[in-house]
């Protein structure tokens, strides 16, 4: 064992925080690239080296944590602070976006008509589809805390299950919300409203996606033995993550839905 | 009667089964299918979680015991070494630390408020 005498983890040298830089800058000129020659080559390549890295930092961890025991009460504690005051910068990406709804809604300028929705755009009828995918969010949480309950007490099957059906419910958001973009009276170029519907919901769906991902990594670690029932913290931070993205999607309902039709 | 009485607790004491009764398998992989930390913590996660339970804390996670810090009872400052630097805040909220080797042997005073410190041999599980 390493020769420390504190309970910290001094982590071994790593290429992949260079690989996700070398990345981010290959994804970002790479669209510009895109936008003005039409070539999509440096784009695609730091999409790979993205997708390439985050799987091979996080798989790293997973071998540091569950394989090796790094992962002490401390350690986990400062992992702990991490996803939360990640998720608070979410919630910061999210609330500009929210502003946006707002200093356009509130006070509709003369060319959209003087008013909110503005006029010639058909909203969607929030009691609809909308109703259902806000139920779909819901039940997803009741399922997570259902398999967070499960992993706690020790019990296989039903953590198992749960997992799977909250992942499915995600699924099954996407899926509708994906009809409802397609069949949209209104686009994003339609004005104000296009754009504050579609970037704030497009990504409210991203971040569904990302959710639905990180807890299917956990229903493959938990099928594979890696939660004990007192240490499972990839779990629990998928989880926030999960309710965090439900919260959203309720204040987007209430906002854009609701409120804004 | 009372003797009597004593003599029957005595008796019912010392036939009593003092032996901590073996846990039935309610948790873990037996049970339901998850592992628990017992079965399944490794490495330093598992020394640390073995060192709580014993009640021992070789990494100093906890805050560090109280003394006095008079000649009687005397600061014991563990050390893996036969030194250590000491940083003694003499008042509550002085905001000048101040610093200070200490050796192994004799206790040391403060510099500034006298009081004691005693290096101790701290073990690491290795």
């Amino acid at each position: 064992m390493a020769h420390q005498a504190h309970a910290y983890h001094m982590v071994d040298p790593s290429p992949w925080p260079l690989t996700g830089a070398v990345a981010a800058l290959l994804v970002t000129s790479g669209t510009a690239i895109w936008f003005h020659f039409n070539s999509t080559i440096l784009m695609t390549l730091g999409t790979m080296l993205l997708l390439l890295t985050m799987y091979q930092w996080w798989r790293d961890i997973i071998r540091e944590g569950t394989f090796q025991g790094h992962h002490t009460p401390p350690v986990q504690k400062g992992l702990r602070y991490g996803m939360i005051l990640f998720i608070t910068s979410e919630v910061f990406f999210f609330l500009g976006f929210f502003w946006a709804f707002y200093h356009s809604s509130l006070a509709p300028t003369p060319d959209l008509g003087g008013c909110w929705p503005p006029a010639g755009i058909t909203t969607l009828d929030p009691f609809e589809v909308p109703l259902l995918n806000t139920a779909v969010l819901l039940a997803s949480g009741v399922t997570v805390t259902w398999a967070h309950h499960s992993i706690m007490e020790g019990d296989r099957k039903p953590a198992i299950q749960s997992l799977a059906l909250t992942i499915l419910l995600g699924f099954y958001f996407t899926f509708l919300q994906g009809l409802e973009y397609f069949e949209a009276p209104f686009t994003i170029a339609d004005g104000v409203y296009g754009s504050t519907f579609f970037v704030a919901t497009g990504f409210h769906g991203l971040h569904v996606i990302i959710g639905s991902t990180f807890l299917a990594v956990c229903l493959l670690r938990q099928i594979q033995y890696h939660f004990t029932s007192e240490h499972h913290f990839g779990f629990e931070a998928a989880a926030w993550y999960w309710h965090f993205v439900d919260v959203v999607w309720l204040f987007l309902y209430i906002s854009i839905y609701w409120w804004g039709s | 009667m009372a003797a009597r009485l004593l003599f029957r607790g005595a008796l019912r004491a010392a036939t009593t089964c003092r032996a901590a009764p073996v846990p039935a398998l309610t948790r873990g992989m037996a049970a339901g299918g998850i592992p628990t930390d017992e079965e399944q913590a490794t490495g330093m996660e598992r020394i640390i979680m073995k060192a709580m339970q014993e009640g021992s804390d070789p990494y100093s996670m906890m805050k560090p015991k109280e003394y006095a810090g008079s000649k009687a009872d005397p600061h014991l400052v563990p050390s893996i070494t036969n030194k250590r630097i000491v940083g003694c805040v003499c008042e509550e909220d002085n905001t000048a630390v101040v610093w200070f080797w200490l050796h192994q042997g004799e206790p040391q005073r403060c510099p500034s408020c006298g009081s004691h410190y005693q290096l101790v041999a701290h073990e690491l599980p290795h």
